[in-house]
């Protein structure tokens, strides 16, 4: 549904975007993770129509961008960019009425999205007097009004609490199942796990990997991850390469990628009379997939 | 076209509802000119009948403690609270046009100054005051003035300022000497020559004066033609300057 072909962007020497590509597909979320400055809000821009690309192509549904596309995309930005001084149904009118829809439409639109977002009991609340959570789904909502086929969701849940959390994702969820086509970006790690079907890692301005979080594993050289503080580095260094493993340092910690499924205790063995002040064993995570992607 | 009217009426009907939400506007965009006009109406009283006294300070009242503070002060607040809450970029996402918005902020403003006027015009009534000129003239000079003022607060809210704090210190950096200058609150009459000479360089002195002579003397567009003259020069080079800024606001926005 949304295809993105080779997509180019520069400010002044710097390159910001270089070939990017990525395709989402109906029904889908695609995660798109990166760190700060490698590309994200520029792809959004570019999306949204706020911004020209240099060079590429992008196709909503078989179509080339043009403002039309406005139509069929919803865009939720990170911050809450609603009237604070309207309550939640004032801001669905008047969003309502900028998307072109008018008389009873207008309001049987309204009406849906309060029901389907759970907004009955704050309908006539000011956006103002509204919680965190309840605030984020109400800038939601007025993303939706326009019945998009597409919706970019950017840092959707950044600042919520655990429990609104859960519930914003069980609602983006409920968007997807409805057949709304999602591009997800987010620095939670745990949000993209548990969302996506598809994660796009960028880097640099480029996808660096892709795919399912199954599929994703396969550039982790690792069965298993053991994070391991010692007070002298070196001899465990030189014991972990005397066996074949390979290291990594994500900032102050060292991680060693287990190239198969061991226990905690066979792994102290195997490291018996080096100087360990921790050790602990993990799965392969997105967090360990990202920061492999992401190594310079 | 239909579009067009629909788009400008959603972003009239949200501002205005805004307005009533923020009580502390509306209140000080009636408050402080009605006691202003009963203030200034009651000190220039002095030994004149009341009635003249109002006929002649409610134009001034109107421009300078009225239309000023809430047509040029307001936009200005405006467009920088859609920037902060980012409200504005969601709009730039949404197919409203931009010309759209930009009229649907002038129309909002045109009802709230027809309030003001109402309300201005209401008490100086109320102390014996009349419109004595052609309504017709007074509402074509009242409209230019609202206009001017908007098209000034677009200038400025999309130039000069960023942030909330940053709104009052144009707008009484620049706004509050025109007002002195353009006689709103005492007649040019007592200023020295090279002052009035200056005066003429104020649009602000070109609106009291025009509502002043069709208000308080009866005067027809001859006799007001040359202030006349000087505030539509002033509401095209407003609006022009305003429509640019905003314009290349829009693009800033875009870029993020």
């Amino acid at each position: 549904m949304i295809e993105v072909r080779d997509l180019e962007k520069s400010y002044g020497d710097k390159r910001v975007l270089n070939k990017l590509s990525f395709s989402i597909g109906p029904n889908h979320i695609y995660g798109l993770l990166g760190p700060n400055g490698a590309g994200k809000t520029t792809t959004i821009n570019i999306l949204c129509n706020l911004l020209d690309a240099d060079a590429g192509k992008i196709f909503f549904e078989g179509n080339p961008t043009s403002q039309v596309t406005k139509q069929i995309i919803g865009v939720v930005p990170q911050e809450i960019s609603v009237y604070l001084d309207l309550t939640c149904r004032e801001n669905l009118l008047f969003f309502s009425k900028i998307y072109g829809l008018w008389g009873s439409e207008k309001t049987q639109r309204t009406d849906e999205l309060i029901n389907a977002l759970n907004l009955q009991s704050y309908e006539k609340t000011k956006v103002a007097n509204l919680s965190g959570g309840w605030r984020r789904r109400i800038n939601i909502a007025v993303a939706l009004v326009h019945s998009p086929a597409i919706l970019i969701l950017d840092e959707p849940t950044a600042g919520l609490d655990i429990e609104a959390r859960y519930d914003l994702w069980e609602l983006i969820e409920n968007l997807k199942n409805s057949g709304v086509s999602i591009l997800l970006t987010t620095h939670q790690l745990e949000e993209a796990e548990r969302l996506c079907s598809c994660i796009g890692i960028i880097q640099k301005g480029r996808i660096v990997a892709e795919g399912s979080l199954n599929k994703l594993r396969s550039i982790i050289p690792a069965e298993q991850i053991a994070v391991v503080e010692s007070d002298n580095e070196n001899m465990l260094l030189d014991r972990i390469r005397s066996y074949g493993w390979e290291h990594r340092r994500y900032g102050s910690r060292l991680i060693l990628l287990m190239p198969q499924k061991y226990n905690l205790v066979d792994i102290v063995k195997q490291l018996d009379g080096i100087p360990l002040t921790s050790i602990s064993l993990q799965e392969v995570g997105l967090e360990h997939i990202y920061l492999e992607a992401t190594r310079e | 076209m239909k579009s067009y009217i629909n788009e400008i009426m959603a972003i009239t009907n949200r501002i205005l509802i805004e307005l009533v939400r923020m009580r502390r506007s509306l209140i000080f965009w009636v408050v402080f000119p009605a006691l202003m006009l009963i203030l200034f109406g009651l000190i220039y009283a002095g030994g004149n009948s009341s009635a003249k006294s109002f006929d002649y300070t409610a134009p001034g009242i109107l421009i300078g403690a009225a239309l000023f503070f809430s047509c040029l002060g307001g936009p200005v607040a405006l467009i920088v609270a859609e920037r902060e809450r980012r409200t504005l970029r969601r709009l730039l996402i949404s197919p409203l046009k931009p010309i759209s918005y930009f009229i649907g902020i002038v129309f909002s403003y045109v009802v709230i100054a027809f309030g003001q006027t109402l309300i201005v015009y209401g008490i100086a009534f109320f102390f014996g005051g009349r419109f004595h000129g052609s309504i017709l003239l007074g509402l074509l000079i009242i409209i230019l003035s609202v206009f001017s003022f908007v098209g000034a607060g677009f200038y400025f809210g999309s130039r000069f300022t960023k942030r909330t704090e940053d709104v009052n210190g144009p707008v009484a950096a620049f706004g509050v000497p025109l007002l002195v200058l353009g006689g709103t609150f005492f007649p040019v009459s007592i200023l020295p020559s090279y002052l009035l000479k200056l005066a003429y360089l104020d649009p602000i002195f070109h609106m009291n004066q025009a509502l002043k002579g069709v208000s308080a003397l009866g005067q027809g567009v001859e006799d007001v033609s040359i202030h006349l003259i000087f505030l539509g020069a002033f509401t095209f080079l407003a609006l022009f300057l305003g429509a640019r800024s905003y314009k290349s606001m829009l693009a800033q926005e875009k870029r993020g």
